[in-house]
């Protein structure tokens, strides 16, 4: 059977339920991270997907999908480093990353 | 016709009385107290307890008090307390009440007299008598033409005078002089002396609005008004305590007792006038007899019916007779003014105002009426057969006499008397009834300075007819008015009441007010022996004899229960220590002699009839003499003398006594009539379980219901705030719970709708 | 079956497997090196639509920046038993499956079987890349084509959006370097 759009949303729907359990479901908080990067990809691949099997001239030319996975790449890097060093800075004042205690917001 | 319209002075004098004692002398009163006292005290000491006669008669040992302002107040019993010496104040008091209800009882005669034809100093009155409008006043302020407020109805304060209202101004007036007269003498020194005048001059005026009231809604407020001034006068010494080994209530608790019995029958009275008002859109008496002809029968003999329970609660008729025998803890002259001649007959008269409406009804209320009266009747008489508290009997008799009114008032229905047959026996026995219970205040009076200590009890009296000679024949007098000796007072009002029993097809009631008839001669000469006479004493045992007193003294107080006190006979010294009664002062011997001459000649104003109600027929000796009925009821009360005779004067009182109790069946009688056939009883039984029982469970619905709720919503904001608040727990991961299960719901919506809604 | 397809199924099951291995492995330092595989296998995916700059860019970036930012974190976040206690799972870990069940179901609901848009498309800015008469021809490969698509004066072009990426990422350095500061 060829591929279809089809097989490129579902495969990016699941990959983004499996990011999203790995950030509720962790401890770790890097493991959490992980899974907001997992996610992360799972949307580029589908903005890769609809470039790809977009055929309406002339918006098929202006590969929108690409770009924007370009800048969700370029975001995610920046993000990642900005969460990576505040989990360093709460390591050095806590000496845990657990995400369960973090919790000063508690009632 | 002046003469007419300015009668409303006799209904507004007193209350101008009580407001100037209320106001003026008695505050001048309370505020010379301690100047007096300390002047009095000390040399009043050795004289405390002197009496008209200039003895000294003081009791062996005073308490000495400081009153509420500091002034001494001297002591001869807790409960009564009395200053050394009255003050100006308190004696301007009792001559400014004295006077101006002198100058309303003359007023009154003369109105009587005129409108009796017997002086002419004024035309005479209308038959539908006239309205007093000066006093009058419109209630609301869009009253139009025909009174009618906002469409509403009409609220008219109104009063009226007319032959109906005379004989009662007379009745009002007069005692009540000859009572604040009395009360000079046996209020004597009391420290309360200012306000029991406020309260005599309160209660004048609020059974005059009675009088002459109009419409239902004034004589609402008069008889509310006497219901207050008869809480405040028998609760007047209001420190007493009860005395249960006599059966006797607190003054405070009788009057309370009293107010209460008169507010349940007052709920039945405003219920009727309520209908009656609602069918017809008016209050007025005059208006009334020709306004409910159109209304639906049975709903106006409903209305009546529940009207004359407010006549039964303010009458003292069964069932709701309980509070009379309590209301006689008050001073003597308050029983005798109020629940003797006046208040207890304001049910009566209010009857006899409505009693056209009452024949417009079935004759179902007019049956009502007269049943009821005569079950009140015997049943009032045979207890009053065994009582051994001289006032209690006195109530009793009210209570028979009472019946006797609304017998009168009931049978009549039909014939052409109209109200007139009760309200004549109410206008002879207001004066006979007086005098009776102000003899008895004498008695008493003589018998508290003798024995230091309040004596009611008949069983320690006896032979005090040599040592107190006017007060006796005064009784004499009362007695034969009651018991219907021949041309005495009774003899025309009350035997004619139980000739037209028999004339109007009534067997029953003639049956049963005959009986009484018999048992009211019994028990009233009973006492008049008891006291005044005794085995030994002249005229065959009526006149003198031994005092028992000097005897014999009550035991077995400290028990508690009146079935366990019992004579016994006392020690020489305690007899060396009792002194002899003797008569009471002038100030209270004048009322009893000017009372006997309307108890004997009161019944021979035989146009009574006729004034009341014109056509009804006139009395006369000649059908009185010539009547076979009569001659009955003759007989049946001369029965009852004379086995009052046999029994009491020519037997001991022990041996009577011993008689009864050795004999189960009388004994047991005796007993049951002792306890006023226990309903008491059961009235106390039923406020305390059922009354008091649902408000328990009232109460208990507020504590844990009302309050539950309120508390309830109180605590769930708690609960909520307390448990919601674990909601934050401070986590992103929580938070992204939340967040991401709001996409999962939404999710399922999407699903549901688009799977399930095309 | 062609080679696409094929290649596609593979690297598909790697990826999801791979992903499975991240969320669920107890030593977070092995999760972080399926991570890379996860990485890699994505690019294999963009190799498959066509999109050479969006896969390279992926493996310099993703599986090279920031695997290594993520394994030193780890290093420098020292966790006392690393074999096994390090990434635990959490106590309500049954409501994520479920969440994410149902997220995912809405999700291929949404793609595959619900209604879809019947809208129709605007029409565009200009004529597109590659048309017969208009002035930008259709770049040679994918490389130039973005390049085009970034950074054109003349053509249509994302250019203010990559200006903001770039501030963007100059104050993600600026901030990780305050944030990190050791203090």
């Amino acid at each position: 059977m060829g591929l279809s759009l089809n097989h490129f949303l579902v495969l990016g729907a699941l990959l983004f339920c499996i990011g999203l359990y790995g950030a509720i479901a962790k401890h770790n908080a890097i493991a959490v991270l992980m899974g907001i990067e997992i996610m992360l990809n799972a949307v580029n691949i589908t903005m890769v997907g609809f470039a790809f099997y977009n055929t309406v001239k002339p918006w098929s030319t202006f590969l929108t999908g690409q770009i924007f996975a370009i800048f969700i790449i370029t975001v995610a890097a920046a993000e990642a480093a900005v969460a990576l060093a505040m989990i360093i800075s709460i390591y050095r004042k806590r000496n845990t990353v657990d995400v369960g205690e973090i919790n000063l917001m508690k009632w | 016709m002046a003469l007419y319209e300015y009668s409303w002075l006799i209904l507004l004098s007193p209350i101008f009385a009580f407001a100037v004692i209320l106001f003026g002398t008695r505050m001048w009163d309370l505020a010379t107290r301690g100047r007096i006292a300390a002047k009095a005290a000390h040399e009043t000491e050795a004289h405390v307890g002197h009496d008209g006669h200039g003895e000294p008669d003081g009791p062996d040992e005073l308490i000495h008090e400081k009153g509420p302002r500091g002034e001494d107040v001297v002591f001869e019993d807790w409960e009564d307390p009395k200053v050394p010496q009255l003050t100006m104040g308190a004696k301007v008091s009792g001559y400014l009440s004295v006077i101006i209800m002198a100058l309303a009882c003359i007023y009154s005669w003369i109105l009587l007299l005129n409108t009796a034809g017997l002086i002419s100093v004024a035309p005479q009155l209308p038959t539908q008598g006239i309205s007093l409008s000066q006093i009058s006043y419109p209630w609301c302020q869009n009253i139009d033409a025909t009174n009618n407020c906002f469409g509403l109805g009409s609220y008219v304060i109104a009063f009226h005078l007319d032959r109906l209202t005379i004989p009662m101004l007379v009745v009002v007036t007069s005692i009540t002089l000859l009572v604040q007269f009395y009360s000079q003498g046996y209020m004597e020194r009391s420290a309360g002396y200012a306000r029991f005048f406020a309260y005599l001059s309160l209660f004048a005026f609020s059974m005059l609005t009675i009088v002459f009231a109009a419409n239902f809604l004034v004589i609402f407020i008069g008889w509310e008004l006497v219901g207050l001034s008869s809480y405040l006068l028998i609760g007047f010494w209001f420190n007493k305590k009860s005395k249960p080994a006599e059966d006797r209530l607190s003054p405070a608790s009788a009057s309370v007792e009293a107010f209460i019995v008169n507010r349940v029958g007052d709920v039945g009275f405003i219920i009727g006038i309520m209908i009656l008002f609602v069918n017809t859109g008016t209050f007025n008496f005059s208006q009334l007899p020709a306004a409910v002809t159109h209304m639906d029968k049975t709903l106006l003999t409903v209305a009546m019916i529940l009207v004359f329970c407010g006549a039964i609660g303010k009458s003292a008729q069964v069932p709701l007779h309980v509070w009379l025998p309590p209301a006689m803890e008050g001073p003597t002259p308050v029983s005798a003014l109020i629940h003797a001649a006046t208040m207890v007959a304001a049910g009566v008269y209010m009857v006899g105002r409505t009693w056209f409406i009452f024949a417009a009804a079935d004759p179902l209320a007019f049956q009502v009426v007269a049943w009821i009266g005569g079950i009140s009747a015997i049943f009032a008489a045979v207890i009053a057969l065994v009582q051994t508290d001289f006032k209690r009997v006195l109530a009793f008799s009210t209570i028979s006499q009472l019946g006797y009114m609304f017998v009168g008032m009931g049978i009549a229905a039909g014939t052409a008397y109209g109200p007139g047959l009760g309200l004549f026996h109410l206008f002879t026995h207001a004066f006979f009834k007086a005098l009776l219970f102000l003899c008895a205040g004498s008695v008493l009076f003589a018998l508290h300075h003798a024995t230091h200590k309040e004596t009611q009890d008949m069983r320690v009296m006896g032979g005090l007819g040599p040592l107190m000679p006017i007060t006796a024949i005064a009784w004499l007098v009362g007695t034969l008015s009651i018991g219907g000796f021949p041309f005495f007072d009774s003899f025309f009002s009350k035997d004619n009441i139980i000739a037209e029993a028999y004339r109007t097809g009534n067997y029953g009631l003639w049956a049963v007010t005959l009986i009484t008839a018999g048992l009211t001669s019994f028990y009233m000469f009973r006492a008049f022996i008891l006291a005044f006479g005794g085995k030994g004493g002249r005229l065959g045992g009526m006149w003198g004899g031994t005092y028992r007193g000097k005897i014999y003294r009550i035991a077995g107080l400290e028990e508690g229960n009146q079935d366990k006190t019992y004579l016994v006979e006392m020690s020489p010294e305690e007899k060396e220590h009792i002194k002899v009664p003797h008569e009471s002062p002038l100030v209270m011997t004048i009322p009893l002699i000017i009372l006997m001459i309307p108890s004997i000649f009161a019944g021979d104003w035989f146009n009574f009839y006729p004034y009341i109600q014109a056509g009804a027929p006139a009395l006369t000796v000649r059908d009185v003499l010539d009547d076979w009925l009569t001659w009955v009821g003759l007989a049946v009360s001369l029965i009852g003398f004379t086995w009052a005779f046999v029994l009491y004067a020519r037997f001991e009182f022990a041996s009577v006594h011993d008689y009864v109790e050795n004999r189960a069946f009388l004994r047991t009688a005796h007993r049951i009539l002792l306890h006023k056939f226990y309903v008491d009883d059961l009235y106390n039984w039923i406020i305390k379980y059922i009354v008091l029982g649902l408000s328990h469970i009232a109460q208990a619905f507020d504590t844990y219901v009302v309050d539950g709720i309120v508390n309830g919503v109180a605590r769930l904001i708690t609960v909520l705030g307390r448990d919601v608040r674990h909601v934050e727990t401070g986590r992103v991961q929580t938070y992204m719970i939340g967040f991401f299960g709001g996409v999962a719901v939404l999710a399922i919506l999407v699903f549901a709708l688009v799977a399930f809604v095309k | 079956m062609d080679l696409a397809t094929l290649l596609f199924w593979i690297i598909a099951i790697i990826l999801v497997g791979s992903s499975l291995l991240v969320v669920g492995l107890r030593n977070i330092v092995h999760s972080a090196l399926a991570l890379v595989v996860v990485f890699a296998m994505a690019a294999g995916i963009y190799l498959l639509l066509n999109a050479e700059l969006i896969a390279i860019v992926q493996i310099l970036i993703y599986a090279g920046a920031v695997t290594i930012l993520i394994l030193f974190a780890l290093m420098l976040t020292r966790i006392s038993n690393v074999r096994t206690n390090s990434n635990p799972i959490n106590k309500v870990w049954w409501i994520g499956v479920i969440i994410s069940t149902l997220v995912g179901a809405g999700i291929i609901f949404a793609v595959t079987i619900g209604p879809h848009s019947t809208v129709s498309v605007q029409t565009a800015y200009g004529a597109g890349y590659g048309s017969t008469n208009s002035a930008c021809p259709l770049p040679p490969n994918n490389v130039a084509y973005i390049g085009q698509l970034l950074y054109s004066p003349t053509c249509y072009s994302y250019v203010l959006p990559f200006e903001i990426a770039s501030i963007v990422l100059l104050v993600a350095i600026i901030g990780a370097i305050v944030i990190g500061r050791e203090d």
